[in-house]
């Protein structure tokens, strides 16, 4: 319990607008900070107090402040405009979470072949801090892909035998065999992945999205998120709602995750014998009280509150629609496989996906997991691949097909690469391999992605890289850059610093990679 | 019922264009035009300075040379440029977008190279697309009222981006239901600003299309899933800006496509889901 006799008497100066004490008067408070708080309450108040609010933003321009970033957070008062033209105006991005192994997807290393179980050279790994699971291991034994590789398509590019459909798309696709990040553990590396940092509470990409450019149908969520049922039932990862979270941006620019089954949203649903009048009624009533809160004690998550309950209202009529498959012709079933009949499958996601693009929705992410094959990779790995590919070649297809693809940039990658040497068991046809942050390979596909390119190299062992690297943040500004994003500037004022996706360490949209 | 057929229209190559030669012409011109000959071109000389031709640059300002062709630091244009955005001398002025990093950086090889009239000099690698000419007037004077105009429809119309010249965007995917042939003509007050309709889904029909046709400045329209016919599609044939027509799940069959395939801008046409035969190149 706590005794109120000892809680101090807070005076909420902000509120009063100069009839008590300013919050510029208090003592050892650096004052930029101070300007912050000042602006993150003015935001708070602009919409329900006019008058006082107008106040406080003309002393915030006099305390050097611009316009727009008062109006943040003011949903209809942000400029949505991108900065320059947009290739994309959607993204799909097929996470592959646990991290795929380069070695049998898309780094082919033929020289590897000739070199089973022999030592990896202590030059190549140079003194890299290992993981520990693999640190104590007395050797580090090189082990070859068991999957051929072949060149497919005019562009040649080097493709997995994993991957038959996919290798159909090889003069479509942009691969990059040069992603590199920091973080050797999933945790930290798919946080950093989704959200540009490894620790946690920054927003996503598809949150920077919402609140960039927000949204083209206002009638479903901005970003959504599905994950999908789990093909193989080792190496299984956490995945957690951190990954879609939108930080410290408004709670309204998070994903919706779609849930499998006949009810996507949860409690979206009416009761039996409520009618969509009263419910309208009902929302109308908690929305009044809402505003009533708000106006008293001005936190925004209060607003968020509002407009969520708005968008599940709207979402009561779009969703049904949206998740009613009688729609689709024969030949979907025919590209995306059967299981796209399944819901939860990644099958079925793709598809979803694809009826989430053609409605509008701006980035749509699908998590599919145990990528991450310590143990008996071969063996999980051609699951993992024979569950995906096929839905894979289907979403880009059938986008391509239906002329959606030259604005709808799909990513397929996950969070970091595999080691050349086994973990574990060595043999031909059974090994593992360990994380690698220093090497890994994705693709990126439309809306003006360069199709038919392999960019980046590695070197023999897939170790480290020798020409054209790409930090994960060149990655996030190539992306931005395609939604017409300029990504230095796409900022939101938080902790002192103007924040922003790629972070505070240089970043460059990568021009190869672009048409 | 009949096999619907998946097809795809290339009318046009939409292939990787061949890299030009970096020159003073394929490469400084565009940047010029784009961040500063507005205010230092054939319109307006502020400074005296006109940044429209090669001479013209080396003439330079009221206030003396602005390039030391060889030696980008010392040059004004350079410093100019480079300025924090706060600055009062930073160019271009008024708050105006700044140059891009990958701009700046092509200027600056330009001039270290000696600033060359027309030879070539060795330009890096420029992220694309972003330098495009205008695509309709000037939206900035009309937004209000073709917002406006919009709302009252049901309908919104949305920068294309913060380019004032990039066109509007016709978007409808909130309740394609709402826009219908009425609607659609009555966006003809500010139909020239519109560059892109996305009309997927909506009850457009052969009659909104005569109205459509009338959009000079249209150069993306997106139709899939209407009731449109080849009928309609045929009354497209006079925009001569138009780029992509998505014509997937509709009526259309071949005469629809043939009606619309001499446009002069027409790239692609996708025609999935219905009667028209595939096209070559």
């Amino acid at each position: 319990m706590i005794d109120d006799r000892h809680v101090p008497d807070f005076h909420h100066c902000s509120d009063h607008c100069g009839e008590q004490p300013s919050i510029l008067d208090l003592p050892h408070i650096p004052l930029g900070l101070k300007q912050e708080w000042l602006e993150l309450e003015t935001r708070r108040h602009f919409l329900g107090r006019g008058a006082k609010a107008l106040a406080w933003a003309g002393l915030a321009s006099i305390l050097g402040r611009t316009a727009p970033h008062l109006l943040a957070d003011t949903g209809a008062l942000i400029d949505r405009r991108p900065h320059f033209a947009p290739k994309a105006k959607r993204a799909i991005y097929l996470f592959m979470a646990g991290a795929p192994s380069q070695f049998e997807t898309l780094d082919y290393k033929p020289k590897l072949a000739g070199m089973f179980d022999q030592d990896l050279p202590e030059s190549v790994r140079g003194g890299q801090t290992l993981t520990g699971m693999t640190a104590s291991q007395a050797r580090l034994p090189i082990a070859p892909s068991f999957a051929k590789f072949a060149q497919h398509g005019k562009s040649g590019l080097w493709m997995s035998e994993l991957f038959p459909n996919t290798a159909k798309l090889a003069d479509d696709l942009c691969v990059i065999k040069s992603l590199y990040t920091e973080a050797i553990n999933h945790e930290p590396a798919i946080l950093s992945m989704t959200t540009g940092n490894m620790f946690p509470g920054k927003p996503s990409l598809g949150s920077w999205l919402a609140y960039g450019l927000g949204a083209i149908n206002e009638e479903l969520p901005t970003f959504v998120v599905m994950t999908s049922k789990i093909p193989v039932r080792t190496n299984v990862q956490a995945l957690s709602n951190r990954l879609w979270s939108s930080g410290f941006l408004s709670p309204e620019y998070a994903a919706v995750a779609l849930r499998a089954g006949n009810e996507p949203v949860l409690y979206l649903q009416d009761p039996k014998g409520v009618s969509r009048d009263v419910r309208r009624a009902m929302i109308d009533g908690v929305n009044d009280l809402n505003r009533q809160l708000f106006e008293r004690v001005g936190d925004p998550e209060i607003n968020t509150r509002i407009s969520q309950y708005e968008m599940a209202f709207r979402m009561q009529t779009s969703v049904p629609d949206l998740t009613d498959f009688s729609d689709e012709p024969a030949s979907t079933w025919d590209l995306y496989g059967p299981k796209a009949k399944e819901p939860g499958t990644y099958a079925y996601n793709c598809l979803m996906a694809r009826r989430l693009a053609e409605r509008g929705v701006r980035f749509t992410q699908i998590f599919l997991r145990t990528w991450d094959n310590h143990t008996n990779l071969p063996t999980n790995i051609k699951v993992m691949c024979e569950d995906s590919d096929r839905p894979t070649y289907g979403l880009i297809t059938d986008l391509k097909r239906r002329g959606m693809l030259d604005d709808t940039l799909v990513i397929w990658g996950g969070e970091f690469g595999r080691t050349v040497y086994s973990q574990g068991t060595l043999k031909p046809d059974n090994y593992g391999r360990d994380h690698h942050p220093r090497c890994f390979s994705m693709w990126m596909c439309g809306a003006g992605t360069r199709p038919g390119v392999s960019y980046g190299q590695t070197d023999d062992f897939s170790y480290n890289i020798v020409k054209d690297p790409v930090h994960i943040r060149d990655l996030h500004a190539t992306i931005l850059h395609q939604f017409g994003i300029d990504h230095n500037k796409l900022t939101f004022k938080f902790q002192g610093l103007d924040q922003k996706l790629p972070g505070v360490l240089p970043s460059r949209v990568v021009p190869e990679l672009l048409v | 019922m009949p096999m619907r057929r998946a097809i795809v229209l290339f009318l046009a190559s939409a292939g990787l264009a061949a890299a030009e030669p970096a020159t003073f012409g394929s490469r400084v011109v565009p940047i010029l035009e784009k961040n500063c000959t507005v205010c230092h071109g054939a319109e307006k000389q502020k400074a005296e300075l006109r940044l429209d031709s090669h001479a013209a640059i080396l003439i330079g300002a009221k206030s003396g040379e602005i390039l030391k062709p060889g030696n980008a630091k010392a040059s004004e244009l350079m410093r100019r440029i480079t300025l924090p955005e706060a600055d009062d001398d930073v160019m271009p002025s008024d708050g105006k977008p700044h140059l891009r990093p990958e701009e700046i950086a092509v200027l600056e090889k330009w001039i270290a190279a000696g600033a060359p009239a027309t030879a070539e000099f060795d330009a890096p690698a420029m992220v694309p697309a972003v330098i495009a000419p205008p695509a309709a007037p000037d939206y900035r004077l009309r937004l209000a009222q073709a917002n406006e105009l919009a709302a009252g429809l049901g309908l919104r119309l949305v920068p294309r981006s913060r380019v004032v010249t990039d066109g509007l965007v016709l978007r409808t995917a909130s309740a394609p239901g709402r826009c219908d042939d009425a609607a659609i003509a009555k966006l003809a007050p500010v139909a020239d600003l519109i560059v892109e309709a996305e009309l997927a889904r909506t009850k457009v029909t052969d009659a909104g299309l005569a109205s459509i046709g009338t959009w000079q400045n249209l150069a993306q329209l997106d139709l899939a899933r209407t009731a449109v016919t080849s009928t309609g599609v045929a009354r497209l044939a006079s925009l001569a800006k138009l780029e992509s027509l998505n014509l997937s799940e509709t009526k259309v069959d071949g005469a629809g496509v043939a009606a619309v395939r001499a446009l002069p801008a027409l790239k692609k046409v996708w025609a999935f889901g219905t009667a028209a035969e595939p096209v070559a190149p």
